[in-house]
């Protein structure tokens, strides 16, 4: 009778369900923590690549362009514009900061990116109006003829014309850019960098670093190390920015999620388990009986096995199914990949049933006299 | 007459130091080919004990044990082949799988015995008409009398057509009609299968249709 264990199942279901249930929810949590982590991490990249610059400086003792508190001095840009290993002018001064814009009334997250436009830094064109009005970098001195304009990521949902509050100053949305999330969903606000300057940095005339391009003939590495050498500057490629920005973003602040991680796949591993164990020991009479009327262990063990193996692969798989749902109503961006998750999926099946197969074993050491006495 | 089964010094105790209890001591035991053995004594006598043994769920202490001519090695040997192949059991408290319908849990034995389910659905409707619960086949053991549970065990029993049926107390737990008409199906079961059984049981009043009676004290059988 190959149904057999089916009909046990049948006549637990109110139990099977719930299990597979419990499995399905801790699968889905699993794989949602690790698709926001990679959600976090795509968007951590996905600015810092679309510059396209390859070599990135900022203060000395910083840590690095998006780690520590980073002040860079203006004049080092005609150094860096005749700097060896680096295109020639190709060094852009970048002001990349967090900031609270009062947006239709509600004091809302963004990150203010000051670049000049032409520049690196920046998008080049708008999706949606037009690029904010370009200053004279170098000429800048106190009074600034450049109006307040800013170019807001298109997913905002601003219209253009609308103004946002930045500081005590009204600014203009003049243009939409192709939308570029940072970490979290955190939308970029593109102005021209002196603007940046008096908005957030005190009308300073320091820049939070500078980005820059390596010449053709040298490798980025090389350049980026040449100019670390200096006393006053640090100096990154892309990969090693990269690398900072995920760990400093992302993976530092995330540890306490992994370790929700492991731990839930511990849940999935201790329910599954659990349940087994319970079960098997209400079934305790069953299974001696069974063993009396000359059940091999091994019989018990495919009987209890195949139900294990059962609830774990259907809890596994809508477990699956619920992270894409879930990962698509998101209120944030929620990146699973498949790989990954058939992974896990695979990781937590396993988890599932090494424990529902240890309960199983401790189960067919029923004793069958039992099946000769009254209760257990 | 040969003998199906054959104990030999029977020995089980249970415990250990002060508190052991001699529940089978030494005892030696024959039953022939075709007998309907009654086993009888006092509660905690050793008669659940003694079948326990012969029908290979306990291993013995001491003693030798042959069914069916071979001695058995309950060291080397896995005793759950022996059981379903040689012997059928009936419980008192008639253990049916509460999720199985009657027709269902006479297959379960053949199932354990790997005979194809079309083979054993072939049988296990055969056994059920012979036990008089053809009407019954698809009802699940909650929705069968006492009596009813306890033919659907003794087709369970028959089911991989042992060589000998042990029945610890079958009747305990049935009224006085349902035990008669228990009796009444065993002998027509052994009319029609030759079938050996051993029954243990408490009412003198079932002793009539024995061929033999074995009585037992303290672990010991007293005469035979
Ligand atoms: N698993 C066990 N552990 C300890 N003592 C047991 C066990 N099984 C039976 N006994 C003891 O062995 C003796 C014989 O028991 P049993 O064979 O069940 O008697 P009967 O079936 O004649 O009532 C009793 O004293 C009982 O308490
Ligand atoms: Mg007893």
């Amino acid at each position: 009778m190959k149904t057999l264990f089916l009909k046990d199942m049948r006549y637990r279901q109110a139990r099977v369900v719930l299990t597979a249930l419990g499995i399905t929810v801790l699968i889905s949590l699993i794989l949602l923590l690790g698709g926001i982590m990679n959600g976090m991490r795509i968007q951590a990249r996905q600015y810092v690549e679309s510059t396209g610059a390859d070599v990135w400086i900022s203060a000395e003792g910083s840590g690095g362009a998006f780690i520590g508190f980073s002040m860079v001095v203006e004049e080092y840009m005609a150094f860096l514009n005749s700097a060896p290993g680096l295109t020639a002018d190709s060094a852009s001064p970048l002001v990349f900061a967090q900031a609270r814009p009062t947006v239709r009334g509600k004091s809302t997250k963004a990150i203010v990116v000051g670049y000049k436009l032409g520049q690196l830094g920046g998008p080049k064109q708008a999706v949606d109006g037009r690029m904010f009005t370009r200053s004279n970098f170098e000429d800048y001195r106190p009074e600034d003829p450049v109006p307040y304009e800013v170019v807001v990521d298109e997913k905002m949902g601003l219209e253009i014309g609308e103004q946002i509050t930045l500081g005590n100053e009204k600014v203009r949305v003049v243009g939409k850019a192709k939308s570029l999330m940072f970490v979290l969903d955190t939308p970029l606000l593109f102005m021209d960098v002196r603007i940046a300057q008096k908005l957030l940095l005190g009308n300073t005339p320091h820049v939070n670093m500078m980005i820059a391009k390596a010449s053709k003939n040298e490798q980025p590495v090389r350049a980026a190390a040449d100019l670390d050498a200096l006393e006053t500057i640090e100096a990154r490629t892309l990969k090693q920015t990269l690398g900072d920005i995920i760990a400093y973003y992302v993976d530092e602040p995330m540890k306490a999620v992994q370790f929700l991680r492991v731990m839930l796949w511990l849940a999935a591993g201790i329910l599954v388990g659990m349940i087994t164990y319970v079960t098997m020991l209400e079934k305790t009479q069953e299974i001696g009986v069974l063993k009396a009327i000359g059940a091999a262990n091994s019989y018990v063990m495919g009987l209890l096995l195949k139900q294990v193996v059962l609830i774990s692969g259907v809890g596994v798989i809508l477990g699956l199914i619920l992270a894409y749902i879930f990962a698509a109503a998101a209120p944030i961006f929620v990146a699973i990949h498949l790989v990954e998750s058939i992974i896990v999926a695979c990781i937590s099946f396993i988890v599932c049933c090494g424990s529902g197969y240890m309960a199983a074993r401790k189960a067919i050491t029923v004793d069958p006299m039992i099946a000769f006495r009254g209760e257990i | 007459m040969t003998a199906i089964i054959e104990g030999t010094g029977l020995t089980k105790r249970f415990g250990t130091g002060e508190a052991t209890v001699l529940a089978v001591d030494a005892v030696d035991v024959q039953i022939e080919e075709s007998e309907l053995v009654m086993i009888m004594g006092d509660s905690g006598c050793g008669k659940t004990t003694l079948i326990s043994l012969l029908g290979c769920i306990l291993t013995p202490d001491d003693g030798e044990l042959r069914i069916d001519g071979e001695a058995i090695d309950p060291v080397s040997e896995d005793l759950s082949v022996i059981r379903r192949e040689k012997i059928g059991f009936v419980f008192q408290l008639f253990h049916l799988l509460p999720y199985l319908t009657a027709l269902e849990n006479v297959m379960v034995a053949m199932d354990i015995a790997k005979t194809n389910t079309r083979e054993a659905e072939s049988r296990a409707i055969e056994l059920l008409t012979q036990v008089g619960l053809v009407d019954r086949l698809h009802h699940r053991p909650a929705q069968l009398s006492g009596g009813e549970k306890q033919r659907v065990s003794f087709a369970r029993a028959l089911a991989n057509r042992p060589k000998i049926i042990f029945a610890d107390e079958p009747t305990a737990n049935l009224d006085s009609r349902q035990s008669d008409n228990l009796m009444h199906l065993i002998q027509e079961l052994r009319r029609e299968y030759q079938t050996t059984i051993a029954i243990v049981t408490h009412h003198e009043g079932l002793k009539a249709n024995a061929d033999r009676v074995i009585q037992m004290k303290d672990g010991r059988i007293l005469n035979t």
